[in-house]
C-alpha cells in the first residue's frame, strides 16, 4: 500500500485519480438523466420521488469523490441544499393549499383540470413526485456534506 | 373553510419551510416565523375544537374517499390534543426567544415537530398514523441534539435508536393488522378485524405489536430507558416541549389503537391484553417514583416522574371505563401543562441562579421566591391537591379504577398521590424550609417572556382544575362514543 492511499484511508486530504475523474465526467448526464426519469415514473408505474431523488443526489456523491469534497462544496454552495429543499416543500404545499383555493379539498389534483390542465389527476401526481424529489436530493447532498465536515462543526443545513 | 384539518396540519408545515428559508436570507430569523406559524395554529385548531364538540369532523384527503383514502377524524379527544399542541408550542416560544437555541434550522424543525404531533392527532388512518409517528420521533432527536455538548448528542443518539425500535414495533403491528384485514382505516379496521375474530392470533400478535411500540413513545417502565437522558440532555426549552407534548401524543394514539381500533371488545375477549395493559400501568407508577425519589439533579427527577404520570394514563386505558378515559384525558392536559410548566420553572431557576440539583435548591424562596413560588404550586398540583387540576385527574381515573372493580390497580393509583409526595416533598422541603447555603451565584439572563410563561403555567394549573368537571362533561359523548 503506497503512502498516498494510506492517507486517503484515514480519511487524508483528497488525491485526485484521472480514472474516476473521467469515470464520473461521463457517468455524470446518465445518472441525473436517469434520476429524472425514475421521478417521472411515480404516478403511473414503479418510481418516484424518493428513489429519483437518491440517485439525482448521488451525482454530487460521485462529483465529491472524484473532484474532492471541499471544491465540489465551495461550487455548490452550502445554500443550495437548504434552497431545494424549501422549494420542493413550498411546491408540495402549494400544490394542496392550491386545490383548497379552487374549492376542493387538500390535494384535489382533480380541480386543476379546471384550468385547462389535461389528466389533471396524473400530471399533479407527477408534480408533487418531482418536488418529493427536490426534497430528497437536497437532503442527501446536505447530509453527504454535513458528514463530510465530521467532527470540524461544520452546518450546512 | 372545510378543509380546516389539513390546512392544520400543512400550516406548521409551510411555517417550518419558511424558517429554513428566511435563514438563508438573515441567520436568527426563525423566532418570528415560528411566533406567527403557532399564533394561527392556536386559532385553526381552537375553530376545529369547536366544530368537533358539536359532532365529529371527517375529512377526506385529495378526494379518495376512505377506506382507500386517508381519512383525517377530529372528535373532542382529538381536537382536545390539537389544541393543547398548538397552545403548548406558542407557550414554549415565549421562553425561547432569549433562552433559546435561536438558529432558524432549530425553529423549523420545532414547527416540524408541531405539524407530526398535529398530525398523528387528527388522523384516522393507522399508516398515516405512522407517518406522523415517524415525523414526529425524527423532529424530537434532532430537537433533543440541538443543546451544546456532547451530553445532548449522546441522549439524542440514545433516543434515537429506541425510539426508531419502538417505531418498527408500530409499523410491524400496523402490516399484522393489514394482512389480517387488508385495510389502513381505523374505523374500517375496527369493523374488520371484529369479523376475522378478536382470538386470532394474527390480531392478537398485532395488538400486542402496536401497544408495546407505543409504549416506548410514552416511555413507560421498563422501555422509558431514553426519557431521563432525552429530558435532562436537552436544552430548556426543548426539554419542556417535549415533555409535554412528545409522550402525550404517544398515549393519545394509545387511547386511538386501543379504542378505536380494537374497541373494548377486543379487551373483554382477551384477558391476557388487559393485563399487558395493568402491569405496565403499575410497574410504570411504581418504579417510576421509586427512580424519581432516588434522583440528585432536578430534570432527570422531572423525568421519571413523567414515567410515574403515565403510568396512571395507561391504567385508565387498562380500566376502559367512561369515567376513567375522561380521568386519562383530563390528566394527559394537566400533565403536559404542569410539567412543561415544571420544566420551565427548572429552567428559569437554573438560569437565574444557577441551581439544578436537589441540593441546590436549598432557600430558594430567599434566592428567588417568584421560581420557588412557581415550582411548589406546579409540584403541589402534580401531587393532586385540590382545586388543581392534577387533582380531577386522578380523581375521575382512581373513581374509574374503584367503579371497574380493578382493585389492585385502585390501591396503586391512590398510592401513586403518595409516591408523587414522596418526590416532591424533597424539594418543597428544601425551598422553603431551609436556609440558603453557599454564596449566592449571580447568574443573569431571565427575560420577561420566561417569567410570563411560567406564572401563567402555574395559574393555568389552577385554573384548569377548576374548569375540568365542566369540561369531562363536554367530553362525555365523545367518550361514550369511544367505547361503544
Amino acid at each position: 500500500m503506497s503512502d498516498s492511499e494510506r492517507r486517503v484511508a484515514r480519511g487524508g486530504p483528497y488525491v485526485g485519480s484521472p480514472i474516476i475523474m473521467a469515470t464520473v465526467r461521463v457517468v455524470m448526464p446518465f445518472v441525473f438523466t436517469f434520476g429524472l426519469f425514475v421521478m417521472f415514473h411515480g404516478a403511473d408505474s414503479s418510481g418516484g420521488g424518493f428513489q429519483g431523488g437518491v440517485i439525482v443526489g448521488t451525482v454530487v456523491l460521485m462529483l465529491g469523490i472524484a473532484f474532492g469534497i471541499e471544491t465540489t462544496r465551495d461550487w455548490i454552495g452550502t445554500r443550495l441544499p437548504v434552497a431545494l429543499i424549501g422549494l420542493g416543500m413550498l411546491a408540495f404545499l402549494f400544490t394542496g393549499i392550491g386545490s383548497v383555493l379552487l374549492g376542493a379539498g387538500f390535494l384535489e389534483y382533480a380541480v386543476y383540470g379546471d384550468l385547462g390542465i389535461p389528466h389533471a389527476s396524473k400530471y399533479g401526481i407527477e408534480f408533487v413526485e418531482l418536488a418529493i424529489g427536490l426534497i430528497v436530493a437536497g437532503i442527501v447532498t446536505g447530509l453527504f456534506f454535513a458528514i463530510a465536515a465530521g467532527t470540524k462543526g461544520g452546518e450546512s443545513a | 373553510m372545510s378543509s380546516l384539518p389539513a390546512l392544520l396540519v400543512a400550516a406548521p408545515l409551510l411555517g417550518s419551510v419558511l424558517a429554513l428559508l428566511a435563514g438563508l436570507v438573515r441567520s436568527e430569523t426563525g423566532w418570528p416565523v415560528a411566533l406567527v406559524t403557532a399564533a394561527v395554529q392556536v386559532a385553526g385548531a381552537g375553530v376545529l375544537a369547536s366544530r368537533a364538540f358539536d359532532g365529529t369532523v371527517s375529512y377526506v384527503v385529495g378526494g379518495f374517499t376512505a377506506p382507500f383514502g386517508i381519512e383525517l377524524v377530529v372528535d373532542g379527544l382529538s381536537a382536545t390534543i390539537a389544541l393543547l399542541v398548538a397552545v403548548v408550542s406558542l407557550a414554549v416560544l415565549a421562553y425561547s426567544r432569549v433562552a433559546g437555541p435561536r438558529t432558524n434550522a432549530f425553529y423549523a424543525v420545532y414547527l416540524l415537530l408541531v405539524a407530526g404531533l398535529t398530525g398523528m392527532s387528527i388522523t384516522g388512518d393507522v399508516f398515516n398514523m405512522y407517518v406522523f409517528l415517524e415525523i414526529t420521533g425524527l423532529a424530537a432527536y434532532a430537537l433533543v441534539a440541538s443543546g451544546e455538548g456532547g451530553r445532548s448528542a449522546r441522549a439524542a443518539l440514545k433516543y434515537l435508536i429506541v425510539g426508531t425500535v419502538g417505531a418498527s414495533l408500530f409499523l410491524l403491528g400496523i402490516g399484522y393488522a393489514f394482512v389480517a384485514t387488508g385495510t389502513l382505516n381505523m374505523a374500517d379496521l375496527s369493523t374488520q378485524l371484529a369479523a376475522v375474530g378478536y382470538t386470532e392470533p394474527l390480531v392478537q400478535a398485532a395488538f400486542a405489536l402496536l401497544v408495546v411500540g407505543l409504549f416506548v413513545k410514552v416511555a413507560v417502565f421498563p422501555l422509558h430507558a431514553w426519557q431521563p437522558d432525552a429530558y435532562a440532555g436537552s436544552p430548556d426549552s426543548v426539554s419542556a416541549l417535549i415533555s409535554a407534548l412528545v409522550s402525550t401524543v404517544a398515549a393519545y394514539a394509545l387511547i386511538r389503537i386501543v379504542f378505536t381500533v380494537f374497541t373494548v371488545d377486543f379487551l373483554q375477549a382477551n384477558p391476557v391484553a388487559r393485563s399487558l395493559l395493568v402491569a405496565g400501568a403499575i410497574v410504570s407508577i411504581v418504579f417510576g417514583s421509586v427512580l424519581a425519589v432516588s434522583q440528585t439533579e432536578i430534570k432527570r427527577m422531572l423525568a421519571y416522574s413523567s414515567v410515574s404520570q403515565f403510568g396512571l394514563v395507561v391504567g385508565a386505558v387498562a380500566v376502559a371505563n367512561e369515567t376513567a378515559l375522561i380521568g386519562a384525558t383530563v390528566h394527559l392536559v394537566g400533565h403536559a401543562v404542569m410539567k412543561g410548566g415544571l420544566f420551565l420553572t427548572a429552567g428559569l431557576i437554573a438560569t437565574a441562579t444557577g441551581a439544578q440539583t436537589v441540593d441546590d435548591y436549598e432557600g430558594l424562596i430567599q434566592r428567588l421566591p417568584l421560581g420557588a413560588g412557581a415550582f411548589g404550586l406546579l409540584a403541589l398540583a402534580m401531587v393532586g391537591v385540590p382545586p388543581a387540576v392534577g387533582f380531577v385527574g386522578k380523581w375521575y381515573i382512581a373513581l374509574g379504577a374503584v367503579e371497574a372493580a380493578a382493585w389492585p390497580l385502585a390501591v396503586v393509583i391512590l398510592l401513586s398521590t403518595l409516591l408523587t409526595l414522596a418526590y416532591f416533598a424533597r424539594i418543597l422541603e428544601r425551598m422553603f424550609f431551609r436556609d440558603a447555603s453557599g454564596e449566592r451565584v449571580a447568574v443573569d439572563g431571565v427575560s420577561p417572556g420566561m417569567t410570563g410563561v411560567v406564572v401563567a403555567a402555574a395559574l393555568a394549573a389552577v385554573v384548569l382544575g377548576m374548569l375540568a368537571f365542566e369540561y369531562g362533561q363536554l367530553l362525555e359523548p365523545t367518550v361514550q362514543a369511544l367505547l361503544s
